[in-house]
């Protein structure tokens, strides 16, 4: 401060809102293929890994779940809603993954995985250790001998929420 | 020149989102399906039997199966063979290979119901090669498909008696 001159300090305040929401995100595979093993006519199956982050609130929650949401094309092949599309869930990094044999269903949507309240992803501590978190999941088709032979692609949509 | 120093005092507000907030994402699955068949022979084992006792009739019986098959939707094919894979044991029987006396077969007819179409006539079996059992056409699809084959094993007086075994191996293939 020059010599002669009077000091003067000014103080001010700042208020900076966060708004912390509830979150989720999903990474998935563009596409998974379903395989015949063994002896014929044996189920196709196939393995997917979802990523997934999330984040709930203290008093809220969330889930991952799943829905064909296009069927198996071009006609004559499997069909997901005759119910031969069926699922397990792997170990889930953050939350609790289905527990049984889920059917895939083309109408509504099957549980894959549920977060608890006050869950995150990553980090460490009161959160995760894993970013992103993964379930894998392991996919059944069976094998009819009424298919007519070639190749089907089904839609799956995956929805991820968190209160 | 008047400067101000300024001291920030920041209030971090925080705020609980009450919403429902949801994201989705769409993946495929894709499957190819190929030909395939599968055959169960569901008559464990096929006793060969005669009513004659003077050398008139030969000895019959008759073994069941069933299958499943998918063949290619345009140019697909199916077969159900058989193949005598061990013939009669024991010395002075019957046998596939080299009967006791020239004429002396062991000779079968067949049904195979839809989408399968039986080889018709009497057909001999063979130890060296397999035989014609069906056949199916390009999109040939069953899953409770059914068949049967009705054996014949010469009566000849040269055989010894006993009781004798072979071993039939039914295939099934598709394309």
């Amino acid at each position: 401060m020059p010599a002669g001159s009077f000091g003067s300090t000014g103080t001010t305040t700042q208020t900076l809102n966060a708004t912390i929401s509830p979150v989720g995100r999903l990474v998935l595979p563009s596409s998974t293929t379903l395989t015949a093993v063994g002896t014929t006519f044996q189920p196709f199956t196939g393995a997917m890994a979802v990523s997934y982050e999330v984040r709930t609130t203290s008093v809220g929650g969330g889930s991952i779940t799943l829905e064909v949401t296009s069927d198996f094309t071009p006609a004559g092949g499997p069909s997901a809603s005759g119910g031969v599309l069926t699922y397990t869930c792997g170990a889930a990094g953050l939350g609790t993954a289905c527990s049984s044999t889920q059917t895939a269903s083309t109408t509504v949507q099957t549980p894959v995985l549920t977060v608890p309240a006050s869950a995150c992803t990553g980090g460490g501590g009161a959160c995760s250790g894993q970013d992103p978190n993964t379930i894998t999941l392991n996919f059944t088709l069976t094998d009819q001998p009424a298919y007519a032979t070639g190749t089907y692609t089904a839609q799956v949509t995956f929805v991820i929420s968190a209160t | 020149m008047t400067r101000f120093a300024t001291n920030l005092a920041l209030a971090l507000t925080l705020s609980i989102f009450t919403g429902v907030l949801s994201a989705q994402s769409t993946t495929t699955l894709s499957v190819t399906v190929g030909p395939e068949a599968s055959l169960t022979v569901t008559t464990g084992t096929t006793t060969l039997s005669t009513t004659a006792t003077n050398f008139s009739l030969p000895y019959t019986g008759t073994t069941s199966l069933t299958y499943k098959i998918r063949t290619t939707k345009v140019g697909g094919t199916g077969t159900i063979t058989l193949k005598v894979t061990s013939d009669f044991a024991g010395t002075g029987g019957p046998s596939v290979t080299t009967p006791p006396t020239s004429g002396d077969a062991l000779t079968y007819t067949n049904t195979v119901s839809t989408p399968g179409t039986a080889t018709t006539g009497t057909l001999t079996a063979s130890t060296a090669s397999a035989t014609n059992v069906g056949s199916f056409g390009a999109a040939a699809n069953s899953s409770s498909g059914t068949g049967s084959v009705a054996w014949s094993l010469t009566d000849d007086p040269m055989y010894a008696t006993g009781t004798y075994s072979a071993t039939v191996t039914f295939t099934i293939s598709a394309t």
